[in-house]
């Protein structure tokens, strides 16, 4: 039974106690003290050294046609920057509670007993602290990243108005570098990352029968990691000299390392941003191996589990390259270390692109597997059928897991890296989109003869089938080098990442909210805005992105901020579409938050689905099972009479029995 | 379903055949890369219309009315269906990749006999230069029909050369030389662009490639060498078309670049000192509506003192008279 919620607090305990007061004093102060330090402990090696004692930190950027790359007037700046970057996130989370526990247990102080009162909403105010419940971190990563996702959409708004016409109406070209830098970095780290997170948080332990993640305090601190970074990256914008980080969100050097100080604002979001990804990926993973409920083998587990299982695999193993390239180049900046700057002292600028893209590249894989998996259960409920292939599209999951490492410098054709190296990377880049083959054509042998309900979760995963083929097969295009020499850094990549990315991860995204709304909220949301979302996003999508594909065969580069007139046209359908499709996205927004305050009511199990989820109420109880289910057949066993994935007893949660198989004759 | 199919194939095919989706190919490369391309087509063309028409039949003729609340059949799967279509995509990229390797080689191949001209990529400018004749320009004159070599390097961040007719691209990395083949095998005129972000004047950094008759590519190098030892005002004149042209207006060299002020404008009744000083230290004073850091700064490196003396000869006589 529900305990109550964390006790009031009044007086001083009010602001030394674990939450925003204390967050209110400790930052400030967090900012104080470091600058002290930093700027103390340089006046103090200024002055031993004997030199002038206060160099007055300019904030002069790199003048390129100096020609004097290496010289750093602002390096004072730029180090109080990255200190600050560090401390004070540090600071903030400590203030907000996140290492409470840990720091009376490691004080060797008696810890505070397991009243487990900080665990579960009980009022929206539950939702803005540290909470253990696997349940609230998921809804606090979904609208956390919904923020950002807003916030990168506009990015994209103010681009596409910008590349309306031919020729500079809006912004400068520094901005425009800007708008395209921070809306990928913001929609990879800080949307489709962490909302497949955020999903998956909310939806694996119930789906395999668990009170909770294996870590819920590491969970709750895996969540705040996420806004330290989403700020860190929107703060860029407000930095005095040259502002935003501009060099893309793959931050080639040497151009990182030359670029004003806003570049290091992206270096030090993705190590909050990293760790973030990693610690949840560990939950996710200890959680799945060790906390299934009795009876569920790993050939019981639905596929959200394994496509979750696969994925943190990769986040595990991979995302620590991402963050060592960006420690690499903030050395390189700082400590004027030589790995990437080329010059007498043997630094190698493609070095950089190949310790990126190891990560990079699986991180494509990261954005779309948990998408596979949310695809796997929708098209299974809606279409009132088993997946077809179950085995082999867990295998497959697995398959492209490896493979994914094998691939990276399929990004680097033209790079100019060592020439023998393309073929095997052009072959495993092919090979790759066999087991994704295995996937879409089982995803439709899936609807055959089936029952297909067109609710708007079913709408996005169709769409998300359909569109992900393209998406694949114009990578199919880019993965032939002949090809790719041509229409690398082209408006056809622009087009086939989006198809993947938008077509492939966002609807995936929409499809799993849409789904488990109902779940997550104890509410219906609105089936007719539902379906409307989905067919003007549909619309607009394809509106906005298919003409890209001509426009890079045709000679148009990426991340331009002007092109040739004879594009001007296209661009300015392009652009009308783009307005389009980011006004559906209100449609979406409102359907949110009108249904979450009034929408009806929703049953346990709305759309008769036999995972475990689904066999709770909704929203479910604070610890999911009032008793462990015992697991004792497969998750899609739709149209096999008397079928059952799991028995519960007692638990007060009605069971969902499989109707009576009507066979359908031809 | 059949005839979904074929009617999505069709269209499909109607589509990649009559929207002229490449560039013309004007180069050897690019024919053999082109081929390529219709052969990746035809396969996708084909897979798509099989998900396609898949997806539509299977949309329609299995709809459940709002009320049914039956169950699809059971069916697990299909091993002879998975084998099928596990073993047709392996086989279809293994075509594909034996293909791309074929023409990858061929399009590498360095012929015996070829030209090299030396390419040097800088924030935000092109430059080339014809070692045996040691011409240096920031046009890229080539001569149609005979291979070339481009030898290319950086002076400070990653550029890309590409010329979308030749399809022939290539990163241009500071501090390592990377290589690109093409055999122009049509005249004109062409557009090479910078495709790999390289800071604010990512966009703006184009240069001119001309492709000639052999006899014309002669006398075009013979020329620049005389202008280059005799200097004065036609050399100006050639140098700035070459160099400045991308990206400023010069009625009287024809030019029309908008990147930069038109010169027209802001050099009449200026100096031959000022001129020189916009020259070589464009931040010293830009343009009202223009921005620091897009000219490059090092032409005072990048220009013999007589070519220098030579344009800015030029430009007083025309922009500066204005």
């Amino acid at each position: 039974m529900a305990t109550a919620g964390p006790p009031p607090r009044r007086g001083l305990k009010r602001w030394t106690a674990g939450g925003w007061y204390r967050v209110l004093w400790v930052t400030p102060l967090a900012f104080a003290a470091t600058a002290v330090l930093v700027i103390g402990l340089r006046v103090a090696f200024r002055s031993a050294q004997g030199a002038e004692k206060w160099h007055t930190a300019g904030f002069g950027a790199l003048n390129p046609a100096s020609g004097n790359f290496f010289s750093f007037p602002a390096v004072e700046l730029q180090v109080l920057i990255v200190a600050w970057l560090v401390i004070v996130p540090l600071a903030f989370l400590v203030a907000i509670g996140g290492f409470d526990y840990w720091a009376y247990w490691v004080s060797g102080r008696p810890t505070r007993p397991e009243d487990h009162s900080g665990h579960g909403a009980r009022t929206w105010k539950d939702y803005f602290r540290i909470n253990t419940d696997h349940k609230v971190i998921g809804v606090q990563y979904l609208v956390t990243t919904i923020f950002f996702f807003v916030a990168a959409g506009l990015m994209a708004m103010f681009m596409r108005a910008e590349l309306a016409r031919p020729g500079m109406q809006f912004v400068d070209n520094n901005t425009f570098n800007g708008l395209f830098s921070v809306h990928a970095s913001l929609m990879i780290f800080l949307f489709v990352i962490p909302a497949f997170a955020g999903l998956g948080n909310y939806v694996i332990p119930l789906m395999i029968g668990a009170p909770d993640m294996a870590f819920p305090r590491l969970n709750a601190l895996s969540y705040w990691l996420l806004p330290i970074a989403g700020f860190t990256m929107l703060s860029s914008y407000v930095v005095p000299d040259g502002g935003a980080f501009s060099a893309g969100w793959t931050n080639y050097v040497p151009l990182a390392v030359q670029q004003p100080v806003g570049n290091v604002f992206f270096q030090m979001a993705v190590q909050w941003a990293g760790a973030s990804s990693i610690l949840t990926a560990l939950n996710f993973l200890v959680t799945i191996i060790t906390m299934r409920a009795p009876g569920m083998s790993f050939w019981r587990l639905p596929l959200l589990v394994w496509a979750n299982f696969a994925t943190s695999t990769l986040v595990v193993v991979a995302t620590p390259f991402i963050a060592g390239s960006q420690f690499f180049i903030l050395f390189d900046r700082i400590l004027h270390t030589h790995f990437f700057t080329p010059g007498p002292e043997g630094g190698y600028a493609i070095a950089y692109q190949h310790i990126f893209w190891f990560y990079s590249h699986p991180a494509v894989y990261i954005m779309m597997l948990p998408g596979f998996g949310i695809a796997s259960e929708v098209i299974a409920v809606f279409a009132r059928k088993p997946v077809f292939g179950y085995r082999l599209m867990a295998l497959s999951l697995m398959a492209i897991l490896i493979l994914g490492f094998s691939v990276w410098a399929h990004h680097m054709f033209v790079s100019g890296m060592s020439s023998w190296l393309r073929i095997p990377m052009m072959v495993t880049t092919m090979l790759i989109a066999v087991p994704t083959g295995i996937k879409v054509f089982s995803w439709l042998a899936t609807l055959w003869e089936g029952r297909i309900h067109f609710k708007t979760p079913m709408l996005f995963a169709l769409g998300f089938v359909t569109m992900f083929v393209i998406g694949g097969l114009s990578g199919i295009y880019l993965g032939a080098i002949p090809i790719d020499i041509h229409a690398s850094d082209t408006y056809f990549v622009v087009a086939h990442i989006h198809y993947v990315l938008f077509g492939g991860s966002l609807f995936t995204i929409f499809a799993g909210i849409y789904y488990w709304f109902p779940k997550m909220t104890g509410r219906m949301y609105n089936e007719t805005l539902g379906k409307l979302h989905f067919w003007c996003t549909f619309i607009g999508f394809n509106v906005t992105f298919f003409p890209m594909h001509w426009l890079g065969l045709q000679g148009m580069p990426r991340r331009v901020s002007d092109y040739s007139e004879r594009f001007g046209d296209l661009n300015f359908i392009i652009s009308i579409a783009s307005f389009f499709l980011g006004a559906s996205t209100i449609i979406f927004l409102y359907n949110m938050i009108v249904s979450w305050r009034r929408g009806e009511p929703a049953p346990s199990n709305p759309w008769r689905a036999l995972t475990l989820e689904w066999q709770v109420s909704s929203p479910p109880p604070i610890f999911n099972f009032d008793e462990i289910p015992q697991v004792v057949g497969s998750p899609y066993e739709y149209g096999v009479r008397g079928a059952r994935h799991a028995v519960l007893n007692g638990s007060g949660a009605h069971e969902e029995v499989v109707e009576p198989e009507k066979v359908r004759v031809h | 379903m059949v005839l979904v199919g074929v009617a999505v194939g069709g269209a499909l095919a109607l589509v990649a055949v009559l929207i002229p989706w490449l560039p013309p190919a004007d180069s050897t490369q690019a024919h053999k890369i082109d081929d390529l391309y219709w052969f990746v087509t035809i396969i996708c063309v084909v897979i798509f219309a099989l998900v396609a028409s898949v997806a539509v039949y299977s949309i329609w003729k299995f709809r459940a009315p709002p009320d049914d609340f039956d169950d699809g059949s059971p069916i697990h799967g299909h091993t002879g269906l998975e084998v099928v279509w596990t073993a047709v995509p392996a086989v279809l990229v293994t075509a594909i990749s034996i293909y791309s390797g074929v023409v990858l080689t061929q399009i590498e191949d360095v012929p015996a006999q070829h030209r090299i001209v030396q390419v040097s990529a800088q924030q935000f400018a092109w430059s080339f230069t014809y070692p045996e004749a040691k011409v240096t320009s920031g046009q890229l004159t080539l001569p149609v029909n005979q291979p070339v070599e481009l030898t290319m390097t950086a002076k400070d961040v990653i550029h890309s050369f590409w010329v979308p007719q030749w399809r022939m691209k290539k990163d241009v990395v500071p501090g390592i030389e990377t290589n690109l083949i093409i055999t122009p095998n049509k005249t004109g005129v062409f557009t090479v662009m910078c495709t790999e972000l390289c800071g604010l004047g990512h966009a703006a950094m184009r240069a001119r490639a001309v492709v000639m008759s052999q006899e014309d590519f002669q006398s075009w190098l013979d020329q620049q060498k005389k202008a280059a030892a005799a200097g004065g005002s036609a050399q100006g004149k050639t140098l700035f078309t070459q160099q400045c042209g991308t990206c400023h207006t010069l009625a009287d060299a024809g030019t029309k670049g908008e990147v930069g002020p038109d010169l027209d404008k802001v050099l009449a009744g200026k100096t031959a000192d000022f001129i020189h000083e916009s020259i070589v230290n464009p931040n010293a004073e830009i343009a009202a509506g223009y921005k620091a850091n897009v000219m490059p700064g090092n032409f005072a490196e990048l220009l013999s003192d007589q070519q220098l003396t030579s344009l800015v000869d030029y430009l007083t006589k025309t922009a500066g008279k204005g």
